[in-house]
């Protein structure tokens, strides 16, 4: 009957410096693509950049989250579901005030803004709920 | 699902955060079990019932939902 490990620095650390890795890398990419000097060949190959640091940040999450205590699993599971559904319901609301000429074509990059913060409003709430 | 927990923890004079970290869980989730908002798995209830040297029913109370 061993619990997991609780999270600590040790397994948050690396996940941050992954983050802000990934990060770079994509700003650096968008940067790089709207340079008008590179074959089209470069520019596939610089658009796959992000890519390897984006999975390793996956498998960091996934293994973060495996270290969570069942509390913490269950606040997480409803934060993720409640910022999945809103990010759906922002998207599809979004989708038609485009079809009605109401607002310029939505900037795929944004989804992750709203994900986030939709994530972490679902967070706020689910928190509150068991406290 | 009730339990004793704040009790028996007052008895044996451990903070929440000591109770977790005996058992291996967050603070907040101490704080949710106390305060019945949330109802831990069997593994967790059977490490919190050991680490006060009680049995699983003498730390859960089971209350019956009223029929009807």
């Amino acid at each position: 009957m061993n619990n997991p490990p609780s999270v600590t620095r040790r397994s948050t650390v690396p996940l941050l410096l992954t983050l802000a890795l990934a990060s770079v890398i994509d700003i650096g990419a968008g940067w790089l693509l709207v340079q008008p000097h590179f074959p089209q060949s470069t520019r596939i190959l610089i658009a796959l950049l992000p890519v390897p640091a984006n999975l390793v940040l996956v498998v960091l999450i996934i293994r973060t989250i495996r270290k969570l205590d069942e509390f913490l699993r269950q606040v997480h599971l409803e934060a993720v579901a409640i910022g999945f559904l809103l990010t759906g319901l922002a998207v599809f609301v979004y989708g038609y005030l485009e079809r009605a000429d109401a607002v310029r074509p939505l900037n795929v990059g944004i989804v992750w803004f709203f994900m986030l913060l939709f994530y972490g409003i679902g967070y706020v709430i689910a928190a509150r709920h068991y406290r | 699902m009730k339990n004793r927990l704040r009790v028996l923890r007052a008895e044996k004079n451990w903070s929440q955060a000591e109770l977790a970290e005996k058992v291996g869980v967050s603070r907040q989730a101490i704080i949710a079990i106390e305060n019945g908002k949330y109802d831990p798995g069997l593994p967790l209830a059977f490490k919190l019932a050991r680490s006060f040297g009680e049995t699983l029913e003498e730390v859960f109370i089971w209350d019956e939902p009223a029929k009807g």
